[in-house]
């Protein structure tokens, strides 16, 4: 049937099918109008009516019979075709079971690639936050005044600016500040160490979510002096009260003091989440607990770490709501001149702010299998286009016996399909496993990741993707294969004749385009590779061998000054020196690779203040004498503090070498003076120089940074101080020596955040190896199936140019130089792959700069092995091929048809 | 009943494909048409009549609009498709052809 025809008669079809008792009922009706026509006629020629409808009713025949029939032959039609097409696809399948697993799997490896990144990009990128109306959340960010550079994006918010805020909230249903806090739970056999948040009443309004048991906190109880109320998190719930649930009211002793339990958040509720919010506020991974945050009604305006988030009212957009904070900023400006500058905000949706930077990375991945599957889609059209042109002679045959030209296009979409729907069928065992390994080897710090899973949507994608390549790969050959000429084909001898012009064109076009997919493939995954042993064995200013670094959270409630503090760390520091195994112990803000520390504007007498545009800023870390052996970074010049920087002898500092560089460029920045920014705190002498540290990535810049000692520190808090301890041994297998060590000073102190620097070190590069161990596993399918594909396409050429060959070998060409030949043939596809390969790469790499370290996009050195790379592998394809040539015995092939 | 085989089939196809060509009708209409043309030689049952008429619709050589007659009831009219004209030109070819074969077959003297 032609196309059209189809056409027309498809919506009777439909209609068949869908209104089945309509059609019944019409034809009840047809055959009742045919009776009674017959009925009119008998006793119009005299019958008796009744004697005329009993003969009408005898000469039909069966009525119920005749609609049987009707039926059938609607149905007949209807599925006809179609069943038709499917076992005939399935036999012919059948048939050829190499060529059916070989593309079957082939597909298969390639949709299923493809689905396990789309689950990717689905739970990250595509679906909605788990909360009630998510693009209603929000997050005001307050950003450094217009040109002035402080070294970050976004600041905290203070509890003054909070509390003007909340009493002006106009666009906002609900606004709540937060602020990650870390308690100590004793009153266990153990004391742990957990990580929770500070939060105001309307924390768990502003998001949606209600506690699963019980409730949040009240208004009442968000003011200093009764937030001693706790809810929990699911998993605290049941890891440390066994789901009890009775646990409502009862008491938990929380940095000492006693915490009423009011409610436990639903299972997975555990926002905020580290990898969903800005770096800067070093948010844990997991909240576990919540209490209320009780801001004063009148507080001081001092620094503050204060997160905001917001619900924005029903109906208004995010625009308006930017709008509303505008408002806000020019009502404080003019409330308190002070804060001119400094009010600024930026109303950033939550669902951007989760989803951060990985939307680059994951498009790049994206791009990198599609890119596979194209190949491989390619592949099996190759395969295909082969396979039905050994069918000439049956389509030729079957089209002079009736069948029209779309029929037998039909024929082929059909098996087309069926290949491509069993591959779907398999692709998604493969998806699934693809899940797995991304679920347990990928980066920590992706967003959602526990999210990722194969659901409706990714299975939905998973079909169409499979229907999608059917047609995709199956129509070029169906038209093709269907283009002959009827007379040449079932001629005698056609085989002779050789290739048709079009055939050998499309294969070797679709073969080169393989080559060239492959090699801008495994070029990008050549430079994440160097990139990332390049970030492997970047210096980040420290030495992570044999390196133990744990956390003491100190209670302010025993803490309470500084002395208490220095106290407690001289004798930590002593007791800790003396665990054997133990070579140098020291204490600091932060570790390397442990995350960024506190940053303050400074004043050097040197630089008199400068303008309000480029305020001097560094880092600024407290640490002991002892911690830079710990850490392994060695003090370039000047000393290293002693014991003797006490809180009497002069104020000391050390400073990096970007400090050095930035402000004092040229010189030498011992002897220089510096200070915090506000003049209440003194200056301090620098004693020393070190190298610069990385704390977040080996990619970063570095930034200037101070070191204070802390026995003469005056900002900030030192309740949360790092530990380092360089071991001899392994440093895992000292954290219990170690735990009692600390043990035998403060019982009720735990050691929290424990890990060693090589984690440290491990997990900032968790990112660059996942993306390299992607990307290296397209890059060597690509290979695999470029070279299968190159396999196939000059095997077949080399069949179908048998008598070819016989002939030139029986005129006297050797054996090699018919290896030679079809050698070079093979080396021209692929040469043509990979200088087209070479000019897209060119292109391609450009727009991956960003992901790069240590190696240019248009790097040399990478293109050229890759090339090398591809020219071994096509030879390599091409090899068994070439050999088989060379075994033609000429008196077989000249008789060969 | 039996089905028709298939060469009657095919002829019965043609039969109606060219009545309905010079008008559209219902299908007693049609059986009493052909009656009458043929001079009565042709007769076809009503058994066979309808299942051909649907295998014709289903095809998408002839369509079928639902007419209003006498006594308020509705009657199944149908009529000749573009796509039928064409198959109806390509099988009366064919018939043509072959009823000339046959004749010149059947007309050989005997030897």
């Amino acid at each position: 049937m032609r196309p059209e025809h189809w056409l027309h008669t498809l919506p009777l079809r439909l209609r068949s099918l869908f209104h089945r008792n309509q059609v019944e009922q019409d034809l009840s009706e047809e055959l009742q109008y045919h009776l009674e026509q017959k009925t009119k006629e008998y006793t119009a020629s005299g019958m008796a009516p009744e004697e005329a409808r009993r003969k009408a009713r005898r000469e039909f025949g069966g009525i119920e019979q005749t609609k049987e029939i009707c039926r059938d032959t609607r149905r007949v039609s209807l599925l006809e075709t179609l069943s038709q097409d499917v076992r005939f696809g399935l036999r012919m399948l059948r048939k050829s079971p190499g060529f059916t697993a070989v593309a079957v799997l082939t597909l298969a490896l390639g949709i299923g690639a493809t689905t396990a990144v789309f689950s990717l990009v689905s739970a990250i990128l595509l679906k909605p936050l788990p909360f009630p109306n998510p693009d209603q959340i929000v997050l005001p960010e307050l950003v450094s005044p217009p040109g002035v550079n402080l070294g970050s994006d976004y600041f905290p918010w203070s509890q003054t600016q909070f509390r003007f805020l909340a009493q002006d909230s106009h666009p906002f249903h609900a606004v709540a500040a937060f602020q990650n806090d870390s308690f100590n739970l004793t009153g266990t056999d153990v004391p742990s160490f957990l990580d929770g948040f500070r939060v105001s009443a309307e924390f768990f309004p502003a998001l949606g979510i209600s506690p699963a048991l019980g409730r949040g906190f009240t208004a009442e109880e968000d003011r200093p002096g009764h937030e001693y109320e706790v809810v929990l998190s699911d998993r605290m719930w049941r890891e440390y009260f066994g789901a009890n649930r009775a646990i409502l009211g009862k008491a938990v002793r929380l940095n000492g003091y006693a915490y009423t339990v009011v409610g436990v958040m639903p299972a997975g509720f555990v926002f905020p989440r580290a990898e969903e919010l800005p770096s800067s506020f070093n948010f844990p991974r997991e909240a576990q607990l919540w209490v209320p945050l009780a801001i004063p009604e009148a507080p001081k305006n001092g620094p503050s770490e204060l997160a905001v988030i917001a619900r924005v009212k029903p109906g208004l957009t995010i625009q308006q709501a930017q709008a509303g904070m505008d408002l806000v900023t020019k009502h404080a400006e003019a409330k308190d001149p002070q804060w001119k500058g400094w009010f600024n905000s930026r109303v950033v949706p939550l669902t951007r702010q989760v989803v951060g930077d990985t939307e680059r990375p994951l498009q790049l991945i994206l791009a990198a299998v599609g890119i596979v599957l194209l190949i491989a889609c390619s592949n099996i059209a190759n395969l295909l286009l082969t396979r039905s042109f050994g069918r000439r002679r049956e389509f030729t045959l079957r089209t002079a016996l009736g069948a029209g030209r779309a029929r037998l296009i039909r024929q082929l979409l059909t098996e087309s399909l069926l290949i491509a729907v069993s591959a779907g069928a398999i692709s998604i065992l493969l998806a699934n496993a693809g899940i797995y390994f991304v679920k347990t080897f990928g980066p920590a710090d992706l967003p959602r990741l526990r999210e990722v899973t194969l659901d409706l949507p990714v299975f939905a994608f998973a079909l169409c993707v499979s229907l999608a390549t059917g047609i995709l790969f199956g129509l070029a050959p169906a038209i093709g294969a269907t283009r002959e000429n009827l007379a040449d084909s079932l001629k005698e001898g056609s085989q002779r004749s050789g290739l048709s012009p079009t055939s050998p064109r499309l294969r070797n076009a679709l073969l080169v385009s393989q080559v060239a997919l492959a090699l801008v493939l495994v070029i990008s995954a050549g430079l994440l590779t160097r990139t990332f042993f390049h970030l492997l064995g970047a210096n980040g200013g420290f030495n992570p061998d044999r390196v133990l670094t744990f956390q003491l959270p100190l209670p302010a409630l025993k803490y309470v000054d500084q002395d208490h503090i220095v106290v407690f760390y001289q004798n930590a520091l002593g007791r800790l020196r003396s665990v054997p195994g133990v070579q140098s112990a020291g204490i600091g803000e932060t570790v390397p690779m442990g995350g960024e520390g506190e940053s303050t504007v400074i004043r050097m007498p040197d630089h008199p203040a400068a303008t309000q545009k480029e305020l001097p800023f560094a880092n600024y870390t407290i640490i002991s004498p002892g911690y830079l052996s710990a850490v392994g970074t060695p003090v370039l010049r000047g000393r290293d503090f002693v014991e003797a920087d006490t809180a009497d002898s002069m104020p000391v500092a050390l400073v990096n070498v970007a400090m050095e560089k930035k402000y004092w460029p040229g010189q030498s920045a011992l002897g220089k003076q510096v200070g915090p920014g506000s003049v209440r705190l003194p200056l301090l002498t620098i004693v020393g120089v070190v190298p610069d540290v990385k704390h977040i990535s080996f990619r970063e810049e570095t930034a200037p940074e101070m070191y204070v000692v802390y026995t003469q520190r005056q900002w900030p808090s030192m309740l949360n101080l790092r530990v380092a301890l360089r071991t001899k041994a392994d440093p895992a297998s000292m954290t219990a020596s170690v735990r009692e060590a600390i043990h035998s000073i403060d019982p009720d102190l735990p050691l929290a955040k424990v890990a060693t620097l090589t984690t440290l070190v491990d997990d900032s590069l968790s990112q660059p190896r996942f993306a390299m161990l992607l990307l290296a596993s397209f890059g060597v399918l690509a290979l695999l199936l470029a070279s299968t594909g190159m396999y196939g396409v000059i095997s077949y050429s080399v069949a179908q140019r048998t008598q070819e060959i016989g002939i030139r070998m029986a005129l006297g060409a050797e054996r090699r130089n018919v290896f030679g030949m079809v050698l070079s043939q093979g080396a021209r596809l692929a040469g043509l792959g990979i200088a087209l390969g070479l000019v897209a790469a060119l292109g391609v790499t450009r727009l991956m700069a960003s992901f790069l370290y240590g190696v240019q996009p248009a790097d040399p050195l990478t293109f050229a092995i890759v090339s090398l790379l591809l020219v071994g592998t096509a030879l390599l394809a091409c090899y068994l091929p070439a050999r088989g040539a060379t075994r033609v015995d000429p008196l077989v092939a000249l008789r060969h048809e | 009943m039996s089905k028709p085989s298939d060469l009657v089939q095919g002829t019965l196809d043609l039969l109606l494909l060219k009545i309905l060509a010079l008008q559209a009708m219902n299908g007693y209409a049609i059986s009493l048409r052909l009656k009458q043309v043929s001079g009565d030689v042709l007769q076809v049952s009503d058994g066979s009549l309808y299942p051909a008429l649907h295998k014709l619709e289903q095809e998408g050589w002839i369509t079928a609009e639902w007419k209003p007659t006498e006594n308020n009831r509705r009657a199944k009219f149908y009529s000749l498709t573009r796509l039928g004209k064409k198959h109806l030109e390509k099988e009366s070819a064919n018939w043509s052809r072959l009823s000339a074969a046959i004749s010149n077959i059947v007309k050989l003297k005997e030897a």
